[in-house]
């Protein structure tokens, strides 16, 4: 006896914009938590942002607690 | 769904758990933290690179003020950043997941996304408090760290796609390929460089808090894209299989 299943399909396509958008905000933001050092602040403040690391110390805790490498 | 709906549900989807993630955090990880930078502080009093002043604990209490105000702050980035990768993975894989409607599908992909690139990663590479870690050595760990996640995430894509070939039982033995190659990752892989020189049951209840944190980030993730997508995307229909 075959058996007949009902399964829930969704007929949406996820367009190739939205996946490029998603990228980059994907991208940007494990840059912003994991792993800056000052390089995003350097493109206004040059080298001085190597030393004060804002968005380092902004993103600090989280990046200790969610297991990203730290000093 | 419009395709700006669909980026804007993710986008508030990442966002929200990652308030949550955020705020977890916050009540259960702050004090190890604070427990870890006293720790530290003491250390650079007895080496002599600080002094026990009234300027020491100024410029202390400021910058740890700014630390933890952007606790919050970057769970809600970091939510940003990881719900457009839940997002773009399942809408893209959400007709071929197992479950009886979108949100069991989405909280399926959400376990699946915590275990292969948090978990596995984390058994390899477990967070640290802020004692633990060398300056001098963050870049190689940060490497090593996302090359683990890459191989796990990469590894899952592989062997999943290849279950999906398979019939029947033949089906575990794309688990077990999964599971050989994160065995000889793990055993391949260079450890952690730095030494812990903290002592480890704060090191170990870090680490057990900050499991929960993210855990409390995938965990809501899933419920919330699929709750939205259940309401907003009215293609979703029954069909028989």
């Amino acid at each position: 006896m075959s058996e007949v299943r009902q399964i829930n399909k969704s007929k949406f396509a996820v367009s190739k914009v939205a996946i490029l958008a998603l990228a980059i905000v994907f991208a940007a933001g494990l840059f912003v938590v994991g792993f800056d050092q000052g390089h995003i602040f350097s493109i206004v403040y040059g080298e001085q942002a190597f030393v004060d690391l804002t968005i380092h110390e902004l993103t600090h805790d989280m990046r200790h607690a969610a297991g990203f490498p730290c000093h | 769904m419009k395709t700006l709906v669909f980026i804007v549900i993710v986008l508030i989807s990442g966002g929200l758990a990652g308030l949550v993630h955020g705020t977890v955090n916050f009540a259960i990880v702050e004090p190890y933290l604070d427990q870890a930078i006293g720790l530290e502080n003491e250390s650079l009093f007895a080496s002599g690179e600080a002094e026990d002043t009234l300027e020491f604990w100024a410029e202390y209490e400021s910058y740890r003020i700014w630390q933890k105000s952007g606790q919050v702050l970057a769970g809600v980035i970091l939510g940003l950043a990881m719900g457009s990768l839940f997002g773009i993975v399942f809408g893209l894989s959400r007709n071929s997941l197992p479950g009886k409607n979108v949100v069991s599908k989405a909280v399926f992909l959400s376990v699946l996304m915590w275990f292969t690139l948090y978990l596995i990663p984390f058994l390899k590479y477990p967070a640290n408090p802020p004692t633990v870690g060398d300056g001098e050595t963050v870049v190689l760990r940060a490497i090593l760290y996302v090359s683990f996640i890459i191989i796990s995430g990469i590894g899952v894509v592989i062997f999943y796609k290849l279950s999906k070939k398979l019939n029947g039982n033949k089906r575990y033995l794309s688990l077990v390929g999964y599971a050989g190659l994160m065995v000889v990752a793990f055993i391949a892989m260079p450890d952690n460089p730095d030494e812990i020189t903290a002592p480890m049951n704060l090191v170990n209840e870090f680490r057990f808090v900050s499991v929960l944190g993210v855990s409390s980030f995938w965990g809501s993730v899933g419920i919330i894209l699929g709750l939205f997508w259940k309401k907003f995307d009215k293609t979703s229909n029954l069909e028989d299989s």
